[in-house]
């Protein structure tokens, strides 16, 4: 699964520990989560979508073999 | 995310301070034969005995140091093992998970790896130090793990 959070954040201008910060997970997780390490659970998924103000399916996409 | 069976992080510093006395005091005892005499048990001033018929109910003579100290190496281990992390969320209990599950295996290949090469007294020993080895191993490759997780997003930063 890959997705746009890096270039989310970027438009909010916001960083990784704030972004942390408002969906109560640490800033490890959240650098795991951008660099294709973790895929979050779908309530997180959907919280970080909120934060953006977007639907789930435009930051996360599934990738070929998922 | 909620995860059931986890202590509150501030029970990791009482574990630390349980478990590392009852550790050292487990060493001495294993390898010294280091006993507290004031916990000595013996029934109508019997002898000591190797090997009575052992329940608590019937035993004759037995010191109780090797019983206090693994209880409280036991307690104290669990107590660091599961309680949270101060920023505990969904991918820390999955590295948790991971590492159970490696220390799991790790121990169990010890164990095969132990019954094959040691025999007799030196493998009871072993499996006296086997009482807890899991929760060791688990806590070393939690604990690495969460460091250098936390060592490379400081990098980043």
């Amino acid at each position: 699964m890959k997705n746009t959070i890096r270039i989310e954040r970027a438009i909010l201008n916001i960083t990784q520990a704030e972004l942390a910060d408002k969906i109560k997970v640490s800033r490890q997780t959240i650098n795991a989560i951008e660099s294709n390490k973790y895929v979050p659970s779908t309530i997180l998924a959907l919280k970080i979508a909120k934060v953006f103000k977007k639907n789930v399916e435009e930051i996360f996409q599934l990738e070929k073999g998922d | 995310m909620q995860t059931k069976f986890l202590l509150p992080s501030s029970a990791k510093i009482w574990g630390w301070i349980i478990a590392i006395p009852a550790f050292v005091l487990m060493i001495l005892y294993l390898q010294f034969g280091f006993t507290f005499s004031f916990l000595d048990y013996a029934k109508n001033n019997v002898q000591k005995i190797s090997f009575d018929n052992g329940l608590l109910f019937n035993i004759q003579y037995n010191n109780f140091t090797d019983e206090i100290g693994s209880i409280l190496l036991i307690i104290g281990l669990l107590l660091i093992a599961f309680s949270k992390e101060k920023d505990e969320d969904e991918r820390i209990s999955q590295l948790r998970l991971e590492s159970l599950l490696w220390a799991t295996l790790m121990n169990c290949l010890l164990i095969v790896l132990s019954i094959i090469f040691f025999y007799n007294e030196l493998f009871l020993k072993i499996m006296a130090y086997n009482i807890c080895s899991t929760l060791i191993l688990f806590i070393i490759r939690f604990n690495l793990t969460i460091y250098f997780e936390r060592k490379k997003y400081k990098d980043i930063k």
